[in-house]
């Protein structure tokens, strides 16, 4: 078996180490660029979202490339049409003449149990033990990497040359994805947060918090979001992200602690799932009022459930200025840049005026 | 004479104004920017010379506009500011209780909300262009009459049409078919009018209070049509500022006289309007993401480059 897997951000990394380890042969497609969109776009029907067309991108190179099973992952509520992805992509790649096999873990209410039931069949079998304990080094170069990304984000705002976080974390991600020992995945975690907040910071930066949210797919791949958080660092932006892969993979117990804080406040204005991420932003916004200045809801165009979301935001008694981009292959990164430096002044001068009322209040 | 140059390079138009201390406007521009932004700069620059009296010194100069970053580097700009920014500082100048900016221009529509004087919220378009100048542009063709005739037509209508507008795909097919159906060109006119404040209010004004006073800027505000469409829509009367379309550029040179304040202008001189610039772009092998670099060069010298997710030539410029 040649397993042909696809990009989002962090999470493909990890992946990749798990399938390693197992010593399932990967096909890994080039990074996302213009090339993968402009395949998968050829191939997707006109209105399909980003994140769609990403992937059959990525699935196209990896068939290219030799691969023979694909797994795409899918979501068991049926609020959005993601569940009929795997589907549809099948349909259009076997019509194109592929011959592989595509697994869908989230077919069933089981879906990680299942697809590690798939993955132990197909590498030889190997013991519960060692497929765990892949599983788990996989997920834990995750978790090493969404820190450091937190990291990323404070430091991003204050750092005093931009572009050395951006550089340095490039080069922790390589040095991770090559880590063969856990005691050498949590002494780079460590060496590479150390080096990052010891940079060089600019004295006088005030950083703004900005929170993002929205669809979880443009918020993890930074190709998709235009590498937004990026832009908003270069700006003197704080981002905050509470959606990180490492906190949702989690079996078991502990995976959706957050989520389910942020259905509770979200629940005045919007009562249940809406798919993907819809529930989740509403929830934000009612939750992280005070600690952000502003927020940034990202979502692929068309995507249905974060739609719902941007039209329930304005109406959210807590008031934070909310900025909606939306992701697209049509999308000119100017015009987005545009609206962030917009974004930006105002919330500088809305916090200018708050200090103003506060100092004449004394 | 002290002056303050404010330039606003659009995607349809490029605004030049000149300042005086008194922020008054002494001279002002409109040209269209016809997909050549640095000739246009230059022939603003030059033209704009003219218009002044001999011995002017330019104390300052700011950048706003799709092209703000190209016209900072060929003007020697103190600042480069966003549009929204610049038209709210350009309102604020004319109607200093202004509550709600309605900005319609060549390819973008924004809202701007203010209270007490400082924006407080905005809106821009996100995935088309259904509400803004062009969207009246393509149908004005389309219908062979000049963008000029567009307002005054329009509001001679009697029995007004009502055009599916939600882009000018769907816009144009409509009207063919409402015009072969025996409607008058007025009523279709008003009709469209009606399409662009439509899909302005339901896209851009999205969940945004529009508290009166409305001032209505951009070049779509000389269309007496969308004028009234918009009285209507708001319930309220709108405030059309002199030099409601150089809005932008008067913004920008009001921000670059607060931007030299305690320091001398990098304006180039107007000089700049002789200068041969050149522009090329090439494919960035040094990774796999290929992006495209754009660089801006005079006599072999590189001013600036732009377009890559890394800073890599952003970086390469500032050394050369």
């Amino acid at each position: 078996m040649r397993l042909g897997i696809f990009h989002m951000g962090n999470v493909s990394l990890a992946a990749r180490t798990f399938l390693r380890e197992l010593k399932v042969e990967i096909v890994i497609p080039p990074p996302n660029s213009g090339t993968t969109l402009s395949l998968g776009t050829r191939y997707s029907p006109e209105t399909a979202c980003l994140p769609y067309k990403l992937i059959l991108g990525n699935f196209l190179q990896d068939l290219e490339m030799g691969a023979d099973t694909l797994i795409m992952v899918t979501s068991t509520n049926v609020a959005c049409r993601m569940g009929f992805y795997a589907r549809s992509m099948k349909g259009t790649l076997e019509d194109l003449g592929y011959k592989f096999e595509m697994i869908v873990p989230g077919d069933s209410e089981r879906g990680l149990v299942n697809l590690l039931r798939f993955i132990k069949r197909r590498a030889n079998n190997v013991s519960w033990l060692k497929l765990v304990s892949a599983f788990r080094f996989g997920l834990a170069k995750l978790s090493a990497l969404d820190h450091l990304e937190q990291v990323v984000h404070r430091m991003r705002a204050v750092e005093k040359t931009k572009g050395t976080v951006n550089r340095l974390f490039q080069e922790a991600q390589e040095a991770i994805d090559q880590a063969g020992t856990w005691a050498s995945l949590k002494e780079l975690e460590k060496e590479y947060a150390d080096r990052l907040t010891a940079l060089p910071q600019d004295p006088q930066a005030q950083p703004l918090r900005v929170g993002v949210v929205g669809e979880t797919f443009v918020l993890m791949d930074p190709f998709a979001s235009r590498d937004l958080e990026s832009e908003l660092g270069k700006l003197g932006v704080e981002v905050r992200r509470r959606n990180f892969a490492s906190r949702w993979l989690r079996p078991g117990v502990v995976s959706s602690g957050w989520k389910e804080e942020a259905h509770r406040a979200a629940l005045p204005y919007l009562k249940r799932t809406v798919g993907g991420e819809g529930w989740e932003s509403v929830g934000e916004k009612v939750l992280c009022s005070q600690d952000y200045d502003g927020m940034v809801h990202l979502l692929p165009f068309t995507c249905m459930p974060e739609i719902i979301a941007q039209n329930i935001l304005p109406s959210v008694k807590e008031d934070i200025p909310v900025l909606t981009l939306i992701c697209d292959e049509q999308t000119g990164k100017q015009g987005m840049l545009t609206r962030l430096e917009a974004f930006v002044d105002l919330l500088n001068r809305r916090r200018q005026r708050k200090k103003d009322e506060s100092l004449s209040r004394c | 004479m002290r002056v303050y140059l404010g330039v606003d390079v659009g995607s349809v138009t490029t605004k030049v104004v000149a300042l005086d201390e008194e922020e008054k406007v002494l001279a002002g521009l409109y040209l269209r920017t016809q997909g050549r932004p640095i000739e246009t700069i230059q022939e603003g620059l030059r033209l704009i010379q003219e218009m002044l009296p001999s011995g002017v010194e330019v104390a300052g100069a700011g950048t706003t506009g799709s092209a703000r970053y190209l016209a900072g580097v060929v003007a020697g700009a103190d600042t480069i500011k966003n549009e929204i920014t610049a038209h709210a500082v350009g309102a604020l100048h004319f109607v200093p209780d202004v509550q709600t900016i309605v900005e319609i221009g060549g390819q973008d529509s924004k809202i701007i909300i203010l209270r007490d004087g400082v924006v407080t919220d905005f809106g821009m378009n996100t995935v088309c262009a259904a509400g803004t100048g062009s969207f009246l542009d393509h149908q004005a063709l389309r219908l062979n009459i000049s963008i000029e005739e567009f307002g005054p037509l329009a509001i001679q209508s009697k029995t007004p049409v009502r055009i599916a507008g939600r882009c000018t795909v769907f816009a144009e097919s409509d009207m063919v078919h409402k015009q072969q159906v025996g409607h008058s060109k007025e009523d279709i006119l008003y009709g469209l009018c009606d399409a662009l404040v439509r899909n302005y209010l339901n896209n851009v004004a999205l969940g945004k209070e529009t508290l009166p006073p409305v001032v209505f800027q951009g070049g779509v505000a000389f269309n007496v049509g969308i004028r009234r469409v918009l009285e209507e829509a708001l319930k309220t009367p709108i405030i059309v500022p002199p030099h409601h379309e150089c809005m932008g550029a008067i913004g920008a040179g009001l921000l670059a006289k607060e931007a030299v304040v305690g320091r001398g202008t990098s304006f180039k001189g107007f000089e700049v309007s002789q200068v041969k610039y050149r522009t090329t772009s090439f494919e960035c092998k040094a990774c796999a993401n290929l992006c495209e670099i754009a660089q801006l060069s005079t006599n072999g010298n590189v001013l600036a480059r732009w377009g890559g997710r890394c800073d890599m030539w952003e970086r390469t410029s500032v050394k050369s």
